[in-house]
């Protein structure tokens, strides 16, 4: 930082306190590098044993054995990744038409209210989603399941995989994930929606086109770039989630490719064992080798993110 | 008056007939009482002061208000004996008959036969020989044919100004209306472009019944047959062009176009 000497103007008093203030601003965005440094560094040493032991295979071994001490992210990284794609998969639908509502059938009176209604979805911690998840919704899809099996007596293939479904799976998780990240993207899409040029809308209605239409010729071609970085960031919160996710994918360590089946995601396998690791322990070292994996994995979805929704050229 | 056969004060039929008409900005009464005939195949000018309602009047005609919720007119809109603002009345197949072009260009960045082919798409299907052909009759009615036959696979945005907007008449054409509501089109044109659009309104009038919004005088005076005065929303003097401009009866009227205000 280069010195500045005070102008005739102004007072000592008023260039100290610039000065101090330059130095504060500084500092605080020093400390909150130095703090991402440090949380990496921390996660790269405490899981070098794992990476030594397992070297890249960890990324790709789907067995997690405690008991041998043999530990592969494999499982917990298609958790992660299934959930929070299915997730997005049912989200992004709904919060484009909610988004759509919002911005352009409702009246101004209700826009606001409503609104916040949806936000107030963003603000339910993660805990209540686990336990309506695991008492509820879990429930209700076991239930469900199990009613249409009976339909499917005759084609003992379909009924013993309909009965076979459980109530906590990576499907629950997922679409427990859905409702979660509903707020926040639709939050996103009313904002790009929202920024959609009026006469280019208007002049496409005027050549006598539906509403679908111009949703789907005008507003989502000029927010798409803006609208798919929402979607990241939906992901972003999709692929952390550690409580609600926990309560309802029933945290197998066993592979099944099935997303009926009970699963497990990054973020909950590390909360269930964490207290099962030792100090010093090869499990620890695995533990945090996920919570680097995962480190990467939102880093890397969160980067893309803001690439997409920085704001473009013309 | 009798309802059979409205006709315009210079003695044309209409083809569109206001009757009664008030508009509402949410408790906010923009429009009163409005009664006013536009002739088939003729250019009515409307003109008043920003804030009379004449861009307003042009948004209920082709029910752009209904857009928005909180925007409502009552009163009669009639064309073919149809009351168009009734809510049975389908806008999207409204629009197709009554075109609008903006005050500002707003071509679709895509290329220029598709900013043409896409209004079309809307609402009819045609082979790509009967594409091609109304793209190249569109272009061509809104004189810009000449300019733009050898890039018609390049985009839109690559366009001057003036000929971005003969584009968007183009593609308001080109759905084949038979009204078009032009709001201010010149008003971001420098002035050579803006000859040629009021040159190309002259000539539309063969084929289309014309409605035009427009803050210049001189435009009314020069390209409509019919010239409306709109002032705080309601329409205080209606007559042949001429007459508005050299023999108004109306002392606002009178004030307005000789410039003491507005």
């Amino acid at each position: 930082m280069s010195e500045r000497a005070p102008t005739s103007g102004r007072s000592t008093q008023g260039a100290l306190a610039e000065r101090g203030f330059a130095g504060v601003v500084l500092g605080s965005g020093v400390i909150v590098l130095l703090l991402l440094g440090a949380i990496i560094v921390m996660l790269a040493i405490g899981s070098a044993p794992a990476f030594r032991e397992f070297g890249p295979g960890f990324f790709t071994s789907f067995v997690w054995d405690s008991v041998n001490e043999v530990y592969g992210a494999g499982i917990m990284i298609w958790g992660t990744l299934v959930t929070s794609l299915l997730a997005l998969l049912l989200a992004v639908p709904l919060a484009t038409g909610c988004a759509y509502f919002l911005t352009e059938l409702l009246p101004d009176s209700l826009r606001k209210p409503i609104g916040t209604l949806v936000s107030l979805l963003a603000a339910i911690p993660s805990i209540i989603y686990g336990m309506w998840g695991f008492f509820v919704l879990a429930p209700l899809l076991s239930a469900f399941f199990l009613a249409v099996s009976d339909r499917f007596v005759d084609s003992p293939a379909i009924y013993n995989f309909l009965i076979g479904i459980s109530g906590t799976s990576i499907f629950t998780a997922g679409l427990v994930l859905a409702v979660m990240v509903l707020p926040l993207i639709t939050a996103l899409f009313v904002e790009i929606l929202g920024a959609t040029p009026v006469v280019l809308k208007e002049s496409v209605y005027g050549l006598g086109a539906t509403r679908w239409e111009v949703i789907r010729n005008v507003a989502i071609p000029y927010g798409r770039r803006a609208m798919v970085g929402a979607v990241m960031l939906g992901l972003g919160r999709a692929l952390g989630e550690t409580m609600a996710v926990t309560f309802v994918i029933g945290n197998a360590t066993r592979w099944s490719p099935s997303i009926f089946n009970q699963g497990s995601t990054i973020a909950s396998t590390i909360a269930n064992e964490f207290a099962e690791a030792g100090f010093g322990s090869m499990k620890l070292a695995a533990l945090l080798a996920l919570g680097l994996t995962l480190f990467i994995i939102s880093f890397g979805v969160l980067a893309a993110a803001r690439a997409l929704v920085s704001p473009r050229q013309g | 008056m009798a309802d059979a056969a409205p006709v315009t004060p210079t003695g044309e039929r209409a083809q569109i007939s206001v009757r009664g008409l008030d508009f509402y900005y949410g408790s906010n009464k923009a429009l009163k009482n409005i009664n006013l005939d536009f002739g088939e195949k003729r250019v009515t000018a409307l003109i008043g002061p920003s804030g009379c309602g004449k861009s307003t009047l042009l948004r209920v005609i082709n029910r752009m208000y209904s857009l928005y919720p909180d925007q409502r007119a009552t009163g009669e809109v009639l064309m073919d004996g149809q009351n168009l603002i009734d809510e049975k009345v389908d806008p999207t197949d409204l629009r197709a008959r009554i075109g609008m072009v903006f005050q500002k260009p707003t071509p679709f960045p895509m290329s220029i036969a598709e900013n043409i082919s896409f209004g079309v798409k809307l609402h009819e299907r045609l082979n790509r020989a009967e594409m091609e052909a109304r793209v190249e009759w569109s272009l061509r009615k809104a004189a810009i044919w000449d300019e733009v036959k050898d890039r018609l696979n390049s985009s839109a945005l690559g366009l001057s100004g003036g000929q971005q907007q003969r584009l968007c008449i183009a593609r308001t054409i080109a759905v084949k209306p038979q009204v078009l509501l032009f709001d201010e089109p010149t008003s971001a044109l420098d002035p050579i472009s803006t000859a040629k659009v009021e040159e190309l309104i002259a000539e539309l009038r063969a084929d289309f019944t014309i409605a035009i919004v427009t803050h210049s005088m001189q435009q009314a005076a020069r390209c409509s047959d019919q010239t409306a005065f709109l002032y705080l929303g309601e329409v205080i003097e209606v007559g042949s062009t001429s007459q508005v401009f050299t023999a108004p009866r109306e002392q606002r009227t009178k004030d307005y176009v000789t410039g003491r205000f507005g």
